[in-house]
């Protein structure tokens, strides 16, 4: 029944998007608006489809459907509720199952949202790019990826359940939604993108109408990528958030182009440069979304998130080159067109700033593509095995960030066009004050070290400098000094500023060590004492919990926990964490005690400002949100920048 | 206000901000160790090494049976006095490709100098770009049309026609 059910949704969903693109395709040809605007309708077809496999999917694992293979292999009947929803998406088929789902609501919204323009051939191209897209994906799970494989159970059989590390905690529920909503929402910026380059419109108006859709995923990768770092903290134990992994690294490279994109499109829409590279940024943007895809799903890499292997590897890795070979030709098919207008006049400017910090995003993602695929490279080439692990990635990224900060500092206070000496010293002024309060609060707070009191002596630069900018907007306008993109732009930039310096804090002064306790004896680890008071064991349903108590600086107790499942018989922590705005302390056991040996293996991981990190994450979302609200709008006819070196306009 | 423009126009106020700056750094550049009994260097040393039967973790990241045997081999080969680059190469000799930091000889090297060379060819390409582009002069002259455009939207802004401020400036 839910088989029967999944696989008409998916069929729907395919034939929909298929019939779709020769409705509008024919449309487009024979010059007939009334086929071209059945391209809602499809829309509402390919969603109505994947809700259907959606619902059939989530009703198999609440009904414990084992004839369905997928439940079989990770559903559980001793698996909670909320991480029985959250099964679903806990291996390949059931993810890219998600994907589609998320893909056909941006098309039904795409649709819906551009509903009076369905006839005008740059909307027309954009929906068939969609649905193309969903063709690939419905079409994936409807041969290599299928999710409604079916199964023939022994009696009395019950499933594994997920893999524990990924039913132990609550952000398990929403780390993937969050992320897929921005990976796939890049999808609409691509879709329009090759639009304008397929109707030759390659303007700046496709900029403008697809400006929010851009920032509004690029908001959600941003929490989809904060969120998974919290888990990744909270759950393995080592305190550790981010640990240069193949599928961390695919999450980070959209998001870098991404951001790269978005500074750079407000060259383009002002001053009418960077064309292509704009054009190039959201085709390598919507690539890499495959790319990551690619080596997340087809096991290509060894990963704690990789899954496991099969034909999709070369099925995705077909569709990422297909992706890049159409962007690129299309983009030298149009090279003519794209010639900018306008050109930059000094490196010290707004947009001379823009180009900077494009160019050091683009090195950025370049050195964590490369440091991702260059073991895969040497062992196809040369059959050597190497290792390109979190040593490299901070090295080669520690400078990178330092620039950035330096840049966020000097960017916002530039005109557009050209600026002066003095300008800079009347407007760096009181971030400069900023930069010199940090690198003293630092270094009497007890920080050492040239490059940690760097990142905060830029970091205070950098938030000088987005206050300012901030204080005379609010001035100016009052509250609305916080809404609209420049505003809701510096904004972010202080979360990201506060993702710096608890960065370069956390990574620079942590302090760790592993004990052997008796009951009531002590461990010191940074000025923190920790006593093991006892432990006990706990009966739950999937799984047998060892809870030890652990009193920290003789005030409060805390209780990390081991558990081992009792379908896999894997031992899983989980870590407990005394969080606080200065400093975490993170215990995990590592050995359980026994009837022999009595004494607890606990692991204790002390960093200063992880608290910092999900704070400004927050601030990161909250200042996309106002980002998203239009700001004041500005009349085009109002000079932004000094006059142009044009000699005469005769009236 | 007058006289505070001219205050940060003074450069001696910029000085003593370097000076200040540079004064801190120096103070704070020598690290100091940490108090307790924490096994800093421990874990500085197995956050180098790949967790040979864990996917994607460290030594010092992976709670494996394995990752506390090397653990306890880094703390036994630090307790006989050997230096950090010792105890790499001895795991390095038994593992094939357990540092995590790529080598600096052989092909291996090429992870660390392919960046540095594509962003400075990059670099240059850029500053050259730009510098071609301003030798070629201002950009061309409006033309009648242009003008004509511009004097209509002046106009209608004047006579305040003018209720949206978004232009479409599609060039179809």
């Amino acid at each position: 029944m839910n088989r029967a059910l999944g696989l008409t949704g998916l069929i729907l969903a395919l034939g929909g998007s298929l019939l779709a693109i020769a409705v509008i395709l024919t449309g487009l040809k024979r010059s007939r608006p009334d086929l071209m605007r059945m391209g809602r309708a499809y829309s509402f077809v390919v969603l109505l489809g994947a809700a259907l496999s959606v619902f059939a999917m989530q009703r198999a694992f609440i009904q414990r459907d084992y004839t369905l293979k997928y439940v079989a292999e990770h559903g559980s009947s001793t698996t909670p509720a909320l991480f029985n929803v959250a099964s679903m998406w806990s291996a390949l088929e059931g993810s890219i199952l998600l994907w589609g789902l998320i893909l056909a609501g941006y098309l039904v919204v795409v649709a819906h949202k551009f509903r009076k323009r369905l006839d005008d051939s740059l909307v027309a191209w954009a929906l068939i790019t969609m649905f193309s897209v969903c063709v690939f994906f419905f079409g994936l799970m409807l041969t290599a990826a299928n999710p409604f494989q079916g199964n023939l159970p022994l009696p009395g059989f019950d499933g594994p359940g997920p893999n524990p590390l990924l039913q132990n905690h609550i952000l398990m529920a929403f780390h993937p939604p969050m992320l897929y909503l921005g990976y796939v929402g890049f999808t609409v910026p691509f879709a329009f993108a090759i639009a304008a380059l397929v109707t030759g419109r390659v303007g700046e108006g496709w900029l403008v109408e697809t400006r929010r859709w851009t920032l509004f995923a690029w908001g959600f990768l941003t929490a989809g990528i904060i969120l998974g770092a919290w888990w990744s903290y909270e759950v393995l134990g080592w305190g550790g958030y981010w640990g240069w992994d193949p599928v961390e690294n695919a999450s980070l490279l959209p998001w870098l182009t991404g951001t790269a994109y978005l500074h750079s499109v407000m060259v383009q829409e002002r001053r009418g440069m960077l064309r292509v590279w704009n054009l190039s940024l959201l085709c390598a943007t919507f690539s890499l979304t495959i790319l990551g895809t690619f080596l997340t799903r087809s096991g290509v890499v060894a990963s704690v998130h990789a899954f496991s292997a099969g034909s999709v590897g070369p099925i995705l890795l077909g569709f990422f080159a297909l992706v890049v070979a159409v962007s690129v030709g299309l983009i030298g098919w149009r090279g003519d067109r794209l010639r900018s207008v306008g050109h930059i006049d000094s490196p010290l400017s707004r947009e001379g700033a823009f180009l900077a910090n494009n160019v050091v995003f683009a090195a950025f993602a370049f050195v964590v593509l490369l440091g991702t695929v260059f073991p895969l490279v040497i062992e196809a080439t040369t059959g050597d095995t190497l290792s390109v692990g979190p040593p490299y990635f901070s090295r080669m990224t520690m400078p990178i960030g330092l620039t950035l900060l330096l840049l966020m500092a000097v960017a916002p206070v530039l005109p557009w066009r050209k600026a002066s000496g003095e300008l800079l010293r009347e407007r760096l002024w009181w971030p400069a004050w900023t930069a010199l309060g940090a690198v003293l609060v630092a270094v009497m707070l007890g920080a050492t070290g040239v490059a940690p009191l760097l990142a905060f002596g830029l970091g205070g630069f950098a938030a000088g400098s987005a206050l300012r900018q901030i204080a005379l907007a609010t001035k100016r306008l009052g509250w609305r000094g916080f809404v609209g993109r420049t505003n809701g732009g510096m904004v972010v930039h202080l979360g990201v500023i506060m993702i710096g310096v608890a960065l370069a804090a956390s990574m620079s002064f942590m302090s760790q060590g592993e004990f052997t306790l008796k009951e009531g004896e002590t461990a010191r680890v940074a000025g923190h004492t920790l006593q093991y008071l006892n432990s006990s064991t706990l009966d739950k349903p999937n799984r047998v919990e060892l809870l030890a108590r652990i009193k920290v600086d003789g005030q409060s107790v805390y209780a990390p926990k081991l558990n081992r499942y009792r379908q896999s018989g894997q031992t899983i922590p989980t870590p407990s964490v005394k969080a606080s705005l200065r400093d975490d302390i993170m215990m995990s056991i590592t050995t359980a005690p026994t009837e022999s040996d009595p004494s607890l293996g606990l692991r204790v991981v002390v960093q200063p400002m992880v608290t910092w990190l999900w704070i400004g994450g927050l601030i990161m979302v909250i200042g996309t949100i106002l980002s998203l609200f239009p700001g004041r709008r500005r009349n085009p006819l109002d000079a932004v920048s000094a006059a142009a070196p044009i000699e005469k306009i005769t009236a | 206000m007058k006289q505070r423009h001219a205050q940060r126009q003074k450069w001696w106020w910029w000085t003593l901000m370097g000076v200040i700056l540079v004064v801190l750094l120096a103070s704070a550049s020598g690290s100091s160790p940490t108090e307790g009994n924490s096994d800093d260097r421990l874990f500085a040393i197995a956050a180098q090494i790949k967790c040979v039967q864990c996917v994607g973790e460290s030594v010092a990241g992976s709670a494996a049976p394995i990752a506390l045997q090397f653990r306890s081999e880094i703390s036994k080969q630090m307790k006989q006095g050997r230096t950090n680059d010792e105890i790499l190469n001895f795991f390095a000799e038994r593992y094939e490709g357990v540092l995590l930091t790529p080598p600096s000889t052989g092909v291996g090297s090429l992870v660390w100098v392919i960046p540095v060379i594509v962003v400075a060819a990059a670099a240059l390409l850029l500053v050259e770009s730009l510098r071609v582009r301003r030798s070629r002069g201002p950009a061309q002259q409006p033309s009648s049309e242009d003008e004509s455009l511009v004097q209509t939207a002046l106009a209608q802004r004047q006579s305040g026609a003018q209720e949206d401020a978004t232009v479409s400036t599609d060039d179809s």
